[in-house]
């Protein structure tokens, strides 16, 4: 997962497999909880599915301030390429 | 010639007032004793040597007792009454106990028959002054930011402690449906051994959330709590865990109105 297309392939079937969110719904500019209904709860479940997929230990507060799609694609980029 | 309504009526008047104050006395004890134990007793126990497991079993026990105390209070002014089917199976290791939440005192009525049990409790607790060193040195979980919750209740749970969750979060709003928020769900699924409900009902309703204190119903509040059956939390730890923390979920709301309704 290195580039940003990847990553949003990836998080779409994450998602569908989650929460049953079909693909076309996930989009950038989709805001977690108010349009895909993603509450707190699921988040947590979300970032540990995320720790495991990455391998990498993910602090909470990192994820604090995703409210789209877009942000957290960009949190988990950020997340892979570091070194 | 004696007038029998007036006779009838005084007696009733009398004992409406003198149960507001035995009712405002409780609430005084509750609050000042709470406010002692907290500042002044805690730190006392405290200081006592022992590691922090012991310090934090010995303020639980403080606690249990403390309640324990002002329940019987609450009985004996003739306040309340109640009843508690099951209590002995409640502490057990690694033992989630989910409760529904219609009164001001479901918690009080449950650590005061719980042994050694932790509890997630409102993050103001810990910005209280009388309150802070004692859920503090007890171990209690804040119910907030909701990540740190779910890691402190597992952790809890999963060292082999009991934990009281309210999954309502606060007292139920008469007339509305029970909503129970994932969490006690979410942490059930990572780490309890068993979930055990307790179903708690108040008749005639008293003390709950869009109700003043001096509203007492006659006669007196009757708290009837009935410990459920155990819940093995086995049998719902498939699939992903947002799909299987919904599912166990909805079968403790489903617990929680066939009891209000079975009734």
């Amino acid at each position: 997962m290195h580039d940003r297309d990847a990553i949003l392939g990836e998080l779409r079937a994450t998602m569908l497999e989650l929460f049953e969110l079909e693909p076309a719904r996930v989009t950038l500019d989709a805001r977690l909880y108010d349009d895909l209904e993603i509450d707190s709860i699921d988040a947590i479940d979300l970032m540990d599915r995320l720790r495991r997929q990455t391998g990498r230990k993910i602090a909470s507060e990192r994820f604090r301030s995703v409210r789209t799609v877009s942000d957290l694609v960009e949190a988990i980029y950020q997340l892979v390429n570091e070194t | 010639m004696a007038h029998p309504d007036r006779t009838a009526a005084r007696p009733f008047r009398d004992l409406y007032y003198v149960r507001l104050v035995t009712t405002g006395l409780c609430f005084a004890l509750f609050g000042v004793g709470g406010a002692l134990l907290g500042i002044v007793v805690v730190p006392i126990l405290l200081a006592v040597p022992g590691n922090r497991a012991a310090r934090r079993r010995r303020i639980r026990r403080m606690i249990r007792l403390a309640f324990r105390f002002f329940v019987g209070f609450m009985n004996q002014t003739g306040g309340i009454s109640y009843s508690f089917a099951g209590a002995e199976r409640l502490g057990r290791p690694g033992q989630l106990i989910v409760a529904n939440h219609p009164s001001l005192i479901d918690v009080v009525l449950l650590i005061a028959f719980t042994p050694d049990a932790g509890c997630v409790v409102k993050r103001a607790a810990w910005r209280n002054p009388a309150m802070v060193i004692a859920v503090s040195a007890a171990g209690y979980v804040p119910n907030g930011p909701t990540d740190l919750m779910i890691e402190r209740a597992t952790a809890l749970l999963s060292a082999g402690e009991c934990l009281i969750m309210f999954p309502e979060g606060t007292r139920t709003v008469p007339d509305h449906t029970v909503h129970f928020h994932r969490g006690a769900a979410s942490v059930a699924l990572r780490a309890a051994r068993v979930v055990t409900p307790v179903f708690i009902r108040v008749e005639p309703p008293s003390l709950g959330k869009t109700m003043r204190w001096y509203q007492l119903p006659n006669p007196r509040a009757h708290f009837a709590l009935r410990v459920g059956s155990d819940i093995d939390p086995v049998a719902f730890r498939n699939g992903p865990a947002p799909i299987a923390s919904r599912a166990l979920n909805e079968h403790l709301v489903a617990l929680s109105a066939a009891e209000a309704a079975g009734n």
